[in-house]
C-alpha cells in the first residue's frame, strides 16, 4: 500500500461518507415509492476503470456491491466533463442493470482533464413501459416485452440535458413525471459525489486520492482473502431447483461447482439450465457479477464486518457462467423477474460451501419473496385499486450455534412489511392473521426459522388476490448436517372452513365475498440432528408456540406433560430413534427433490443440458419441455398432485429419459452431418 | 413565607448529576456537580439540593421550581431491565413483535440477531374485540374472555399490562373498555392503552410506544416517588418538572402516566439549551455538539428552534412519536484506539467510557483513548483537570499511545505524539463525516452554520472538528460541562398530540368543505383536550401556544409531507392556505407541485407549549484575560507554544488568537492557529476562522 495507514483510515471514512451523501441526496427528493420505502436504489463511487471503490454502509440496496460501470462506458465513443451516461439495458450494460426498470446513470468525475473516479447511481423506477403495469411480468417471454431498451447514452452533454431523449423516455413510460423527478434526484445526487470528490482533491492533493482508492481495494483484498482462507481448500459441488418457470411446470435447475485454492474461490455454474422462456434469467455477462457472488460477499461481511466495502473484497474470486444459460442468457432473453432465479443461485453456492465445512453458512432460508396484491373493484363504477397486501418471507435458515429467525429474512433484499392498519387504510378487505408459521421452520439441533401465515378475508364482489415470486411450493428448503427441511408454501382458502381448497401456487385467484384467502411462507432449514436439541430448547419453544406438543415428540424426540419435560420418556423416545435411524444423509431434501432425482441425478443432468446447448436458441427451450414432458407426462397438465405421484414409477421414467436423451444425441448428430455436406 | 425565586435544574448522568441554580431575581446562574449514584440516582440530587442551598445560602422554601432530567427510562431500556409485562392484542396480531417490520439490522452480516421481543410470545394474549379502518366494531368486548384473561394475567405474575388493538387509533373505546375491565379485576396493576398513549396509525409502533411505556412504568413510578419525597425531605415545597423527548417538560404526575415522553430527554435539554444561548447571540443556525465519554450527539437546528423527528430508535426499537432530532455517533473522550491486523489505525466503536475510563484516569484503564491523545498532546493539563479535582496520569497515556505508535510503525522520539494525532485526525475525520450527511439530510450549507459545543469534551475537540468540517464559527457556553441541566430550566412546558385525520381538501364542492370542516373541528378538539391539559400542568404556566402540523399528500403520489402551520396563521387556518403551503414545500422539496390538485390529509399533530417565565441568561462582566501560563501543544506535526487563559477572565469584547487554550472547571478549550475567540454579552465564546489574506 502506497499510503501511511491513517490517511488510509480516514479516506475510508470520507468516501464512504461522500457515497452515502449521495444517497440521502437521491432519496430525500426521489419520486418513486421504490425508492422511498423500499430502498430500491444505490449509490457509489467507481474507479476510472468502472469498479466500485466505495459503497454505503446502510443505505440503499446492498447486493450492488461488484457492479462494473466499465461496459458500459466503453460504449461511449468520448466521455466530456460535465458528462452523464444512462443505460437500463442488461446486455449492452453486461449485467450493470439487471432488469429494465432500474435505471443506471455514471458520472465522470474530471480533474485537469482526467477521469479520477466515476459517480454512480441507481434507482428502481415506477415504470418503463412494457406489457404490464410497472413492467414486469413472469411471463414476458423476451426483453421486447419489458419495455423500452435504453442503450448507454448521454443524458447530459457536457452540462447540457439531452432534451431529445427526454421526449423519447417520456413518450415511453407510464408515469413520465414520477420518473423525471427521479432521474432529477439521480443527478442531484451524483453532482454530491463530485463535488465531494473535488473537495478531496483540494485538501489532499490528487495523486492521494488515487493512492487511497488503489490502497483500499487493496486492503479490503487482503482481509476478504484471510477470510476465504477459512475454506477448506477442494471442490464442491451443490445444485439446487426452482419449482418451474412459470411458462410450465417443468424444474429448473441451478449448480454450482465452487473450486478453492488458499483462499482464491472460483465458481463454475456449468450444468445449469438452458435459459428460459420467461423473466427468470439473470444477465451477467458471463463475468463476475454482484448475483453470482452475492452469498460469497454476506460470507466475507459476516465474519469481518471491518472490512471497507469495496470490490477488492472479489480480488480473489473467478467465475464461469456459460452464455445461453440461465445465468448468463443471450439476448433477447427476458429477465424482469431474475431475483427468483437468485435466490436459487445463492443457495446452490451456500450448499456448496456447507458441503466445504457445514459451520461456514446457514442452512437455506424460506428462499422466496411474495409481494401479494389485492385488487378491489368499485361495484358501480368498476374502478380498481390495487394495493400490496403484504411483503411476504420466510424464516431464515439454521447454523452452527444458532436457530433461524422466524417470520423475516434478510437474504436478499430485507424489505420492510406494510402495517396491517395501512392496507385495511386502503382495502375494503380485513386481514384475519399475520402470525408465524407453527412447526414450519426444520427441526434440528437447531431450529429453522418460522415462516408466516397471512390470511384476508374478502369483503368485495370481483376481487382477486395476485402473489409473484411464489417459490418453494414443490421443493423445500432442506436441511444441513443432519437437520430437516422447512416446510413448503402452501396457498389456501378458506383454511379450517367448510370448502377448504388448496390452491397451490397462485397467479391470480378470483375469491368470494366471505373467502378468507391463506398464503404460508416456507421455513429455513434445520441444522443438525433434532434429538441432539436439548429438550430444554424444545420445551421453550413449545412454550413460546414455534414448535407444537406434536412435532417436539416426532421430530424432536421430547415428551412433555403440562409443559415440563418428561425426561425418563425423552431418554427412551430418543435412544429407540437413535437407534432406528436408517440413513444419516447430511442434506435433508424431503421427498419431493429425492424423487425427482432418482430420475434427474446430476450426471443425467449435466449430460443432458450440455446436449441442449448444442442446439439454437430457438429450439432449444422447445426441444427441452418436450423432453421433461415425455418423462414425467403430468408435469403437462393442471394436476395439482404432488411431485412425487406426478412422477410415479422411477424406473420407467429413467428409461425414458434415457431414450430422450439417446434420441437428442441422435438429432445432434444428424444435424452435424448436414452441417458437414 | 421565602419569597419564591429560585429554579433548580438536575440532569442525571453516568459519572456527574449536573445541577444549575437560576436566581430569577438577580439574573445570575450557579452551577454545581455531584457524583451520581447509579443505584439511587435521587441520592445525587438529594446531596447536591442539599449542597446548593447550602453554598448559596439561600432558604429551602424559596425555591419555586425543580426541572429534572433522568435516564432511569433509557437505561433499563438499553439493558433490559424494564417490568415483567404482558401484552394484549387483537387476534391474528400475536406475533406483532416478533414479526416488527420484518427487516433485520444487517443485510451483510447473517449472524447478527434480530432484537429480542419486548415481551415474551407466551405474554402475548390474543382477544376478539375487533374495529376496522373506518373506526366501526367489528367485535365487541367479550366480557367472558376479559375474565378469563384477567385470570391469565394474575397467573403470570405480570407488573404492567399494555393493550394494542388493531385499528385502535381511530377509536379508543375497545382498548378503554378492556383496559377498565382489567384494572377492576386486578387492582393496581399498571396498564397502557395504545389509543390513549399515542394514537397514530402503524400497529407495530404504536404497540411499541404502549409497550415502552409499560415496561419503564413501574420503575420510573418508584423512582419518581423517591425523588419527591427525597425533595419534601431537604425542605422544598416546589413541583416538580420532568424533562421530556421533545425538549420541553411535564409535571411529574403526567411524567408518571406516559414516562415514555421523558426517555430521550437528556440530549433533547442540550438541544433547548443552544438553541436559548444561540439566540443570545442572534445566531439561529446550529450544529449542536455533545461530546462526552462514550459518545457525541449532533443535532442540526435551521431556525432558532429545536427540530424534531418522528423516527428515532430507543435501544432497539423504533419510536414513533416526535422527539428532538439528535443523532449519536460512536465517538467520544473515551473511544478507544487501536491498530487493526492489517496496521491501520481505528478510533472506536469501543469505549472505556466513565469506567474504568481512559488510561490516564488511572482507575484501570488499559487501552488509550481519545482523551489520552488530548492529554499527550498538552491539550489537557494533567494538573488542572477539573479545575485539579483529579489528577491525570500523562506519563501512563504517552506511554500506551508509544506501543500504538510501535503497531504503526513509526519511529522517532515524538512518535507518541504523532499516533495521538493521528488519533485524533481519524476522530475528527469520522466526526466530520457525519456532520456532512446529517446536513445532506436537512439540504443545507455547512457554511451558514456555528458549531455549538458542549459536553466534557465538546470544547476540547469542537475547533478541530469545525476545522475539517469547513464551518467557520463555533460557540462555546459558560459552562458547557452542566449544559444539559442549564438546558432544563429553560424549556418551557410542552406536550404533543396526534390524531387521524384522513380527509380530501383543496378541492371544490362539498365534499371538499365538509372534509375541511370536519378537520377543523378535530383540530379544534384536541386544542380544546391540550388546553385542559396544560392548565392542569402547574401554577408557573403562563399563557400557552399551539404548534399545529398536518401530513398530506396528493391523491397521485404515494409519499407525504408534514406542513408545520405558522403560529401566526392559525386564526386565519383555511383550505387554501395549508394547500399553498403544501405545495410550496413540494415544489422546494421536487422541483414541482400540482397546484389545481386537491390533497389528501391522514394526520392532525399538535403540540402544546405552555410558557414558564423565562430564565434570562445573565451578562458577564468586562474582565480581560491575562496569560496564566505557556504550554507546548502538539499539532501539525510539531509543538506550537501555546498561550493558556483562565475561562472566567474573558469577559464582554475580549479576544484570544490561537493557537490557545482556555480552561474552566468542567473542560478545556483548544483554539487552533488560525482561529480567534472572542466572548459575548453573556460569555459566550464565539470562535472563528480568522479571514486569509
Amino acid at each position: 500500500m502506497k499510503l501511511d495507514p491513517i490517511t488510509i483510515e480516514i479516506f475510508f471514512h470520507k468516501f464512504t461518507a461522500i457515497t452515502e451523501e449521495m444517497a440521502i441526496t437521491l432519496q430525500r427528493s426521489a419520486r418513486t415509492t421504490y425508492v422511498k420505502e423500499a430502498g430500491d436504489f444505490g449509490t457509489a463511487l467507481a474507479t476510472p476503470e468502472g469498479r466500485f471503490f466505495a459503497y454505503p454502509n446502510f443505505l440503499g440496496v446492498s447486493g450492488f456491491l461488484d457492479s462494473n460501470v466499465g461496459p458500459t462506458l466503453e460504449r461511449i465513443p468520448e466521455l466530456q466533463p460535465g458528462d452523464v451516461v444512462i443505460t437500463n439495458h442488461p446486455y449492452e450494460s453486461e449485467g450493470l442493470a439487471t432488469h429494465m426498470p432500474d435505471l443506471h446513470l455514471i458520472r465522470p468525475i474530471f480533474h485537469d482533464g482526467r477521469i479520477v473516479a466515476h459517480a454512480w447511481d441507481f434507482i428502481h423506477s415506477a415504470d418503463i413501459g412494457g406489457g404490464v403495469p410497472s413492467s414486469i411480468s413472469p411471463k414476458f417471454t423476451d426483453l421486447f416485452q419489458e419495455g423500452l431498451q435504453i442503450a448507454p447514452m448521454k443524458i447530459v452533454k457536457a452540462g447540457q440535458m439531452n432534451e431529445d431523449f427526454l421526449t423519447f423516455y417520456r413518450a415511453n413510460c407510464r408515469t413520465p413525471d414520477v420518473n423525471l423527478g427521479d432521474i432529477k434526484a439521480m443527478l442531484a445526487a451524483l453532482r454530491v459525489g463530485e463535488k465531494r470528490i473535488l473537495g478531496l482533491i483540494e485538501q489532499h492533493g490528487v495523486d492521494t486520492l488515487m493512492h487511497a482508492q488503489q490502497d483500499l481495494v487493496e486492503y479490503a483484498g487482503i482481509k476478504a482473502l484471510k477470510v476465504q482462507q477459512t475454506i477448506p481448500d477442494g471442490t464442491y459441488e451443490f445444485w439446487d431447483y426452482l419449482d418451474d418457470d412459470y411458462n410450465s411446470r417443468i424444474p429448473v435447475r441451478v449448480r454450482c461447482k465452487m473450486i478453492v485454492k488458499d483462499g482464491h474461490v472460483h465458481l463454475d455454474f456449468t450444468g445449469s439450465d438452458p435459459q428460459v422462456e420467461a423473466a427468470y434469467n439473470i444477465p451477467t455477462g458471463g463475468k463476475r457479477h454482484p448475483w453470482l457472488t452475492l452469498k460469497l460477499m454476506h460470507f466475507v461481511f459476516s465474519n469481518d464486518r471491518s472490512i471497507p466495502l469495496n470490490h477488492g473484497v472479489f480480488n480473489n474470486v473467478t467465475v464461469e457462467a456459460p452464455l445461453g444459460s440461465i445465468l448468463n442468457p443471450e439476448p433477447p432473453a427476458a429477465v424482469g423477474i431474475r431475483s427468483a432465479t437468485a435466490i436459487r443461485l445463492n443457495e446452490a453456492l451456500v450448499g456448496a460451501m456447507t458441503k466445504a465445512k457445514p459451520s461456514l453458512m446457514p442452512a437455506p432460508s424460506g428462499g422466496i419473496m411474495i409481494p401479494s396484491v389485492l385488487v378491489e373493484q368499485d361495484a358501480r363504477s368498476g374502478a380498481r385499486n390495487v394495493m400490496v397486501l403484504q411483503s411476504l418471507v420466510g424464516g431464515t435458515g439454521a447454523r452452527s450455534g444458532a436457530d433461524g429467525v422466524d417470520g423475516r429474512d434478510s437474504s436478499l433484499a430485507n424489505q420492510r412489511n406494510t402495517p396491517i392498519e395501512k392496507t385495511e387504510e386502503e382495502a375494503a378487505a380485513t386481514i384475519t392473521n399475520y402470525a408465524l408459521r407453527r412447526d414450519s421452520g426444520g427441526a434440528g439441533r437447531w431450529r429453522g426459522g418460522t415462516g408466516v401465515v397471512f390470511s384476508v378475508k374478502i369483503a368485495k364482489h370481483g376481487s382477486a388476490v395476485l402473489g409473484r415470486g411464489m417459490e418453494r411450493f414443490v421443493f423445500r428448503p432442506w436441511g444441513v448436517a443432519g437437520g430437516k427441511p422447512g416446510e413448503r408454501a402452501r396457498v389456501v382458502v378458506n383454511l379450517g372452513l367448510p370448502g377448504e381448497r388448496e390452491l397451490g401456487k397462485l397467479d391470480i385467484f378470483h375469491p368470494q365475498p366471505g373467502d378468507i384467502v391463506t398464503i404460508m411462507t416456507p421455513g429455513g432449514g434445520g441444522y443438525g440432528d433434532p434429538l441432539l436439541r436439548p429438550a430444554e430448547m424444545v420445551r421453550e419453544d413449545v412454550l413460546f408456540g414455534y414448535v407444537s406438543e406434536a412435532a417436539a415428540r416426532d421430530d424432536y424426540g421430547v415428551v412433555l406433560h403440562n409443559g415440563q419435560v418428561d425426561e425418563q420418556a425423552t431418554k427412551a423416545l430418543r435412544d429407540s430413534r437413535s437407534a432406528a435411524k436408517s440413513n444419516d444423509d447430511f442434506y435433508n431434501f424431503g421427498p419431493e427433490r429425492d424423487a425427482w432425482e432418482a430420475v434427474f441425478d446430476d450426471e443425467t443432468m449435466c449430460e443432458l443440458n450440455g446436449l441442449l446447448m448444442q442446439l439454437g436458441l430457438a429450439v432449444r427451450s422447445k426441444r427441452r419441455s418436450e423432453i421433461y414432458l415425455n418423462v414425467v407426462p403430468g408435469l403437462a397438465g393442471d394436476d395439482a398432485s404432488d411431485l412425487v405421484s406426478l412422477i410415479g414409477e422411477i424406473e420407467p421414467a429413467r428409461a425414458r429419459l434415457s431414450a430422450e436423451i439417446q434420441r437428442l444425441r441422435t438429432d445432434l448428430e444428424e444435424f452435424a452431418k448436414e452441417t458437414r455436406q | 413565607m421565602a419569597e419564591k425565586r429560585y429554579r433548580i435544574g438536575i440532569d442525571v448522568g453516568g459519572t456527574f448529576t449536573d445541577f444549575v441554580l437560576a436566581d430569577m431575581a438577580e439574573r445570575e446562574l450557579w452551577f454545581h456537580k455531584e457524583p451520581s449514584v447509579p443505584d439511587d440516582p435521587s441520592a445525587a440530587v438529594d446531596q447536591g439540593i442539599r449542597a446548593l442551598i447550602e453554598n448559596h445560602g439561600i432558604s429551602a422554601q424559596s425555591v419555586e421550581l425543580i426541572v429534572h432530567g433522568t435516564t432511569i427510562g433509557l437505561n433499563a431500556i438499553i439493558q433490559r431491565r424494564g417490568a415483567r409485562m404482558a401484552l394484549v392484542v387483537s387476534q391474528g396480531t400475536r406475533d406483532v413483535l416478533e414479526i416488527a417490520r420484518m427487516r433485520l439490522p444487517s443485510s451483510y452480516d447473517f449472524t447478527e440477531p434480530r432484537e429480542t421481543p419486548l415481551v415474551p410470545r407466551n405474554l402475548v394474549f390474543e382477544v376478539s374485540a375487533r374495529m376496522d379502518a373506518r373506526g366501526r366494531v367489528l367485535q365487541g368486548v367479550d366480557a367472558a374472555e376479559i375474565k378469563e384473561l384477567a385470570a391469565q394475567l394474575k397467573t403470570a405474575d405480570v407488573e404492567a399490562v399494555a393493550i394494542m388493538l388493531l385499528n385502535s387509533y381511530r377509536d379508543p373505546s375497545l382498548e378503554i373498555e378492556i383496559g377498565h375491565a382489567l384494572r377492576n379485576e386486578l387492582g393496581g396493576l399498571l396498564i397502557t392503552e395504545s389509543s390513549v398513549v399515542w394514537p397514530e396509525i402503524r400497529e407495530y409502533e404504536r404497540c411499541l410506544v404502549a409497550g415502552l411505556n409499560s415496561y419503564i412504568q413501574p420503575l420510573m413510578t418508584s423512582y419518581f416517588d423517591r425523588l419527591e419525597s427525597r425533595v419534601k425531605s431537604v425542605g422544598l415545597e416546589c413541583p416538580i418538572y420532568i424533562t421530556a423527548n421533545n425538549g420541553g417538560t411535564l409535571g411529574i404526575d403526567t411524567a408518571r402516566s406516559r414516562p415514555i415522553d421523558t426517555v430521550l430527554s437528556g440530549p433533547a435539554s442540550g438541544v433547548v439549551a443552544s438553541t436559548r444561548v444561540g439566540a443570545a447571540s442572534d445566531i439561529n443556525k446550529l450544529i449542536t455538539f455533545d461530546m462526552g465519554g462514550t459518545s457525541a450527539d449532533i443535532s442540526v437546528c435551521q431556525r432558532g428552534t429545536p427540530e424534531f423527528t418522528s423516527s428515532t430508535f430507543v435501544g432497539d426499537f423504533p419510536l414513533m412519536m416526535p422527539v428532538v432530532n439528535v443523532a449519536a455517533i460512536g465517538a467520544g473522550g473515551g473511544s478507544i484506539l487501536w491498530v487493526d491486523d492489517l496496521g491501520l489505525l481505528k478510533v472506536g466503536p469501543l469505549s472505556a467510557g466513565a469506567a474504568p475510563g481512559p488510561i490516564c484516569y488511572g482507575r484501570g484503564g488499559d487501552k488509550p483513548t481519545v482523551t489520552d491523545c488530548y492529554v499527550t498532546l498538552g491539550i489537557i493539563d494533567p494538573d488542572n483537570f477539573l479545575s485539579g479535582r483529579m489528577q491525570l496520569d500523562a506519563a501512563a497515556a504517552r506511554n500506551a499511545l508509544d506501543a500504538i505508535a510501535e503497531q504503526l510503525g513509526m519511529e522517532g522520539p515524538d512518535r507518541a505524539l504523532e499516533a495521538a494525532e493521528a488519533a485524533i485526525r481519524v476522530a475528527t475525520a469520522k466526526m466530520a463525516t457525519e456532520i456532512n450527511k446529517l446536513l445532506a439530510h436537512a439540504g443545507v450549507d455547512p457554511r451558514d452554520f456555528s458549531l455549538m459545543a458542549y459536553g466534557g469534551a465538546g470544547a476540547t475537540h469542537a475547533n478541530l472538528l469545525a476545522d475539517e468540517a469547513r464551518l467557520t464559527s463555533v460557540l462555546v457556553p459558560t459552562a458547557p460541562g452542566t449544559f444539559c441541566a442549564l438546558g432544563a430550566v429553560l424549556a418551557d412546558v410542552r406536550r404533543d398530540y396526534v390524531t387521524n385525520a384522513r380527509y380530501l381538501i383543496g378541492g371544490s364542492g362539498q365534499r371538499a368543505q365538509d372534509d375541511w370542516n370536519r378537520l377543523t373541528a378535530q383540530l379544534a378538539e384536541m386544542e380544546d383536550e391540550a388546553r385542559r391539559w396544560v392548565e392542569k400542568e402547574g401554577d408557573l404556566i403562563g399563557a400557552h401556544d399551539f404548534a399545529v402540523s398536518i401530513n398530506l399528500r396528493y391523491p397521485s403520489q404515494a409519499y407525504e409531507l408534514e406542513i408545520f402551520i405558522p403560529p401566526e396563521q392559525r386564526e386565519r387556518l383555511s383550505a387554501a392556505l395549508v394547500s399553498q403551503l403544501f405545495h410550496d414545500e413540494h415544489q422546494k422539496l421536487y422541483g414541482f407541485n400540482e397546484p389545481d390538485s386537491a390533497l389528501q390529509t391522514s394526520t392532525l399533530r399538535l403540540g402544546v407549549i405552555g410558557r414558564v417565565a423565562p430564565v434570562t441568561l445573565p451578562n458577564v462582566g468586562d474582565a480581560r484575560p491575562t496569560t496564566i501560563a505557556a504550554r507546548k501543544i502538539w499539532y501539525g506535526g510539531r509543538y506550537l507554544d501555546a498561550a493558556v487563559y483562565r475561562r472566567e477572565e474573558l469577559g464582554q469584547g475580549a479576544t484570544v488568537n490561537g493557537p490557545a487554550v482556555i480552561e474552566q472547571p468542567d473542560t478545556t478549550i483548544f483554539l487552533l492557529p488560525g482561529w480567534n475567540a472572542e466572548a459575548g454579552r453573556q460569555g459566550t465564546l464565539r470562535l472563528r476562522r480568522e479571514v486569509q489574506g
